[in-house]
């Protein structure tokens, strides 16, 4: 007997309908925050950091997309993409937020490849969202000389930047993803099991 | 996405796109290496100058920049109200301003101008469909990318329209009970926007490849061809000299008594 | 042979195939095509079907050489062909949605795959054309699957076909995929467009700037560029209106020329004559009907009536059987209850700081089930937002016994008047039918008859069974019938609707008809945005016609659109 598919097996590497559905992931999330949060620019100037609690929000499109697809490269080039977005949309950071989305999202890409981009728990989305949020302080400190900040100012900067990812980009993300799963509209991105063709007789 | 707006085209637009991208993250690389607030300001003057040329009228021109002033203040105050220092020259409560942290800060309000200029001054005189064209063809771009990021664009101006809508039903609906928060906020919003456009990038897909788009194998033909010209030296040239002139000058002149923000 | 048993019971060619051998002076703008999208090879064009037409997908099932074909023969061969087709979507528990069909499609052949929704045309059309399982990973098996060289497609969505912003670029992508050279595109573009009648005066034409009917003409421009040998259909004109489903079929008819043509569509009415072939299927998949189109919708009319499909002739059908009476034929229309609703009186609906819509003095009463037509962009759904002060409104709109300043929010319009979007979905907000509606329910009741209110609910809207399916899953009908019970919990006795019945099959649209009939007698009033000139006629008591922003009443019985 034969079959008319090639093999059950995942196919390697991101597919176009993966990347689309990345891209369009981080679409979604930077009409969000762009229409939603406004507040940022305007918050910041108090030099209170309390625009940093929604920070996370940028590192959301990395560690969501990953959780939808599930494969090498999902998370970072969603993160790329939302910056490239922004940046197209004449956003007011210019070409730094490409630099900072492409090292963001590396940063949340080396946590997943970690666990062999086999887990896609709560803890492990967590651990992926900090990942990002430490390559995005580590740019502001050569940016921002945010080590320059009195003590009690860039311990609240910081703490405040990473308990926002890790509700945002951490549990926020997870739990969405969950959501989005029982929707249905994931069946067709998530690749058959060799269970499904048995099934087929 | 400034192209649905009429404008003339000018010698920037020319300019090849892959060029302009990569000495535009280029020059914030650069700038994170500039740490006299003299030559800052003189690199943020320079790098103003190009807006006039983007074939956009004055007046638009001023519209798109005028977030400038915020990220300016966005940038500058913090730093400058509760960044470190020893020359204290004023207190209030949590508040300790220093003559280092205001050169501070206002040294990071001029790389912030100065890098959300050359952004504008980009974003205004580049098409996307020449930049990923042209990214395809200098930097070898695999096209499923590219085409992709073109069609996520077209779907902005869809979503935006929908994240509209969304808010109308949502208003109407009202607020039952539960469903309050952040969490709940945000998944009212993004589950029907998310269900909807993964479905539409679907479909997209299965339209791409219907059109036997098949990245990788075979030769691919371009409706519009990229290449290097007289103008990408000029435009090269220019950039460099702004930047050099702003460095002598900013380092010969200096006008600020500080020449080191560090 | 299964399959050849499947065609040679079920097909009787009624009338000899468009053209058979002179589709090279077919009078269509595609002869003058011919030698320009050839790709060098003259012969290309009139014979769509020659050598390498049949491309097996793998080796062990290919065609013995010697059995192939010769060219330029039409009709000597399948352009696609499946025999013992097995397929299911991923997932836990999903069904089989083929279990072993069979089917042949010859070449040259004009078929159309008719069915109730969910029956898998779709999928099977993709399978077909080799985007199954190539491009979409839907597990699948069987035994022998044969597509065509060069399938072409167009799909349901205008608004999800294209990766590029400009007409050009668009049909220039599709060129590039096949490798034309770039200095023969622009001649290509131009005669592409043209060839489904889309004349720009420059074909660097914003996609963003077309209506949907042009989207779709353009979407046909760019699967001709690519020269297909087959052209499938997946119900190119379920979104469009009446004009733009004509200029579709029309540009269609125009370049399909002797190519093999397979088309999944509800709304027949404008192509079915045109067909050599048509093909029922049942809810599971299987075959129930296969023969010419005039043997099909004479024999099988009780099969399509059942599966939704709008044959020519549904309606007067419909009359004939309709278990609820429609208003608009019922004796009793013209009796109507004086009990007031709402009252409006010059409101002006603004919209990027203008006036986008301004209404007379209109009342609307208990028992209206009210019209509202107009061209596209004329302002109808902005007079809705308008009621529902949605957006920034000026001029009077008057409730009895409601004093006006609790009229101002949307949120207080909401506790008299429901708006039904166009899209349900945004309308939904929790994980499960039964969820959505006791999500409704005034938070005053408690537990048991919160369920029980929210399972007469399910059972009232024909939901009953779905409480525990996310609302997402339902079909677009049963999403409609949910939305418009989730805005009418409240108790509200007004009801708009935009478009209430766009994209659905006639089984959706007969139960969202008789719903809202069963709401209307019922002692509500129903304010209904339509471009159907049957439902106006059949179900509306009233019809206001919006013309350049102008909202008035349409005096005179007859539905005019």
């Amino acid at each position: 007997m034969s079959t008319a598919m090639p093999n059950a097996d995942r196919p390697k590497g991101l597919t176009l309908a993966d990347i689309l559905v990345t891209l369009v992931v981080a679409v979604v999330f930077g009409i969000i925050y762009r229409i939603w949060n406004p507040m940022y620019d305007i918050l910041k100037p108090l030099g209170l950091h309390a625009e940093q609690l929604s920070y996370g929000m940028w590192f959301m499109a990395g560690t969501f997309a990953f959780l939808l697809i599930r494969k090498p490269g999902a998370a970072l080039l969603a993160e790329t993409a939302a910056a490239a977005l922004e940046a197209f949309m004449g956003g007011s950071w210019g070409a730094s937020t490409l630099v900072y989305g492409v090292l963001q999202g590396l940063g949340a890409e080396i946590i997943f490849a970690a666990f062999l981009y086999r887990k896609a728990g709560p803890i492990v989305t967590v651990l992926a969202s900090l990942g990002s949020a430490f390559v995005s302080i580590f740019i502001d400190a050569h940016y921002s000389y945010i080590d320059k900040m009195t003590a009690w100012n860039y311990t609240l900067f910081v703490s405040m930047r990473l308990l926002g990812s890790v509700v945002i980009a951490g549990l926020f993300a997870w739990a969405l993803a969950k959501a989005l799963e029982r929707t249905g509209v994931l069946s067709l991105i998530r690749p058959a099991s060799a269970k499904d063709y048995e099934a087929l007789g | 996405m400034h192209l649905t707006f009429s404008h003339r085209e000018t010698w920037l637009h020319r300019v090849n796109p892959t060029l302009k991208l990569a000495v535009s993250v280029l020059l914030f690389v650069a700038a994170l290496f500039v740490h006299n607030p003299n030559v800052m300001a003189l690199l943020a003057a320079a790098s103003l100058l190009p807006l006039l040329a983007t074939g956009h009228p004055p007046l638009r021109v001023l519209l798109y920049a005028s977030p400038f002033l915020l990220v300016f203040i966005s940038s500058a105050s913090g730093m400058i109200m509760f960044g470190t220092g020893a020359t204290l020259w004023f207190e209030l409560g949590l508040i300790r301003i220093t003559e280092e942290s205001f050169y501070r800060g206002l040294h990071l309000g001029l790389r912030s101008l100065q890098v959300a200029a050359v952004g504008l001054a980009f974003a205004l005189t580049t098409r996307p469909v020449a930049l990923f064209y042209s990214l395809m063809q200098q930097l070898r771009m695999p096209s499923k990318y590219a085409y992709s990021f073109l069609a996520a664009l077209n779907m902005v101006p869809l979503l935006a329209d929908e994240f509209f809508t969304l808010r109308q039903a949502l208003q109407i609906r009202g607020a039952g009970p539960g469903r309050k928060g952040i969490y709940g906020r945000l998944r009212m919003y993004a589950l029907p926007l998310l269900a909807q456009s993964i479905r539409r990038a679907q479909r997209t897909a299965a339209a791409m490849e219907a059109r036997r788009f098949r990245s990788g194998s075979g030769k691919r033909t371009y409706y519009y061809v990229y290449g290097w010209s007289r103008i990408d030296a000029l435009y090269a040239v220019s950039i460099a000299a702004l930047w050099l002139l702003a460095w002598l000058l900013g380092t010969h002149y200096p006008l600020l008594a500080a020449t080191d923000v560090r | 042979m299964k399959a050849a048993d499947i065609i040679l019971k079920g097909c009787i060619r009624s009338h000899t195939p468009t053209n058979g051998g002179e589709i090279g002076a077919a009078s269509t703008p595609l002869a003058a095509l011919a030698p320009a999208i050839g790709s060098g090879r003259l012969p290309s064009m009139t014979n769509a079907s020659g050598t390498g037409t049949e491309r097996p997908r793998h080796a062990d099932e290919a065609v013995p050489a010697a059995k192939r074909p010769t060219p330029p023969v039409q009709h000597a061969g399948p352009a696609a062909r499946v025999e013992n087709l097995r397929l299911r979507y991923p997932g836990e528990d999903t069904p089989l949605l083929f279990k072993g069909l069979s089917l042949t499609i010859e070449r040259g052949q004009k078929v159309l795959l008719l069915g109730p929704s969910g029956c898998g045309k779709s999928t099977l059309l993709q399978v077909l054309g080799g985007l199954v399982p190539a491009a979409i990973r839907i597990p699948m098996k069987a035994d022998c699957c044969l597509v065509p060289a060069r399938p072409g497609y167009v799909f349901q969505d205008p608004d999800s076909q294209f990766c590029m912003p400009y007409a050009d670029e668009e049909i220039a992508f599709a060129l590039e995929n096949a490798g034309i050279a770039r200095e023969e595109m622009p001649a290509r573009i131009s005669r592409c467009l043209e060839a489904v009648g889309l004349c720009l005066a420059d074909p660097h034409f914003p996609v963003a700037g077309m209506s949907q009917g042009m989207k779709q003409r353009l979407a046909i421009a760019a699967m001709i560029a690519m020269e297909p040998d087959a052209l499938l259909l997946d119900e190119p004109t379920a979104l469009l209106d009446e004009e733009g489903t004509r200029q579709v079929w029309s540009s269609l008819r125009s370049v399909w020329g002797g190519r093999t043509v397979i088309i999944v569509e509800h709304k027949i009415a404008g192509i079915a004559e045109d067909m050599d072939r048509v093909i029922v299927f049942g809810p599971d998949g299987s075959i129930q009907a296969d023969g010419s189109p005039r043997l099909v919708f004479r024999e099988h009319r009780e099969l399509l009536r059942e599966y939704g499909i709008w044959y020519p002739g549904f309606w007067e059908d419909y009359d004939r059987n309709a278990a609820i009476r429609p208003a608009a034929t019922a004796p009793s229309s013209g009796v109507r209850s004086a009990e007031l609703l709402l009252e409006l009186d010059g409101l002006e609906g603004w919209r990027g700081g203008r006036p986008k819509v301004r209404t007379g003095p209109l009342a609307v009463n208990a028992g209206d089930w009210i019209a509202v037509t107009g061209v596209n962009g004329a302002g109808k759904s902005t007079l809705l937002l308008a009621i529902m002060k949605l957006i920034k409104t000026k001029g009077s709109l008057y409730i009895p016994g409601i004093p006006v300043q609790s009229l101002k929010k949307p949120g207080d319009m909401a506790k008299h008047a429901a708006l039904s979007f166009q899209n349900p979905e945004f309308q939904l907000v929790t994980d499960s039918v039964l969820d959505e509606l006791a999500y409704s329910l005034p938070r005053s009741l408690r537990e048991p008859e919160r369920s029980s209110r929210a399972r007469t609910l399910m059972e009232n809207y024909a939901l009953d069974g779905l409480g525990g399916r996310h609302p997402y899953q339902l079909s677009m009908g049963q999403k409609r019938r949910l939305s418009v019970a989730t805005a009418m919990v409240g108790g509200q006795r007004l009801l708009l609707l935009d478009e209430p019945t766009f994209g659905l099959d006639a089984s959706g649209t007969v139960r969202m008809m008789e719903q809202l009939e069963r709401l209307r007698s019922g002692g509500c009033a129903i304010l209904m945005i339509t471009h159907d000139p049957e439902l106006v006629r059949r179900f509306a008591t009233r019809q206001w016609l919006v013309d350049g922003g102008l909202v008035a009443e349409r005096s005179g019985g007859t539905a005019c659109i």
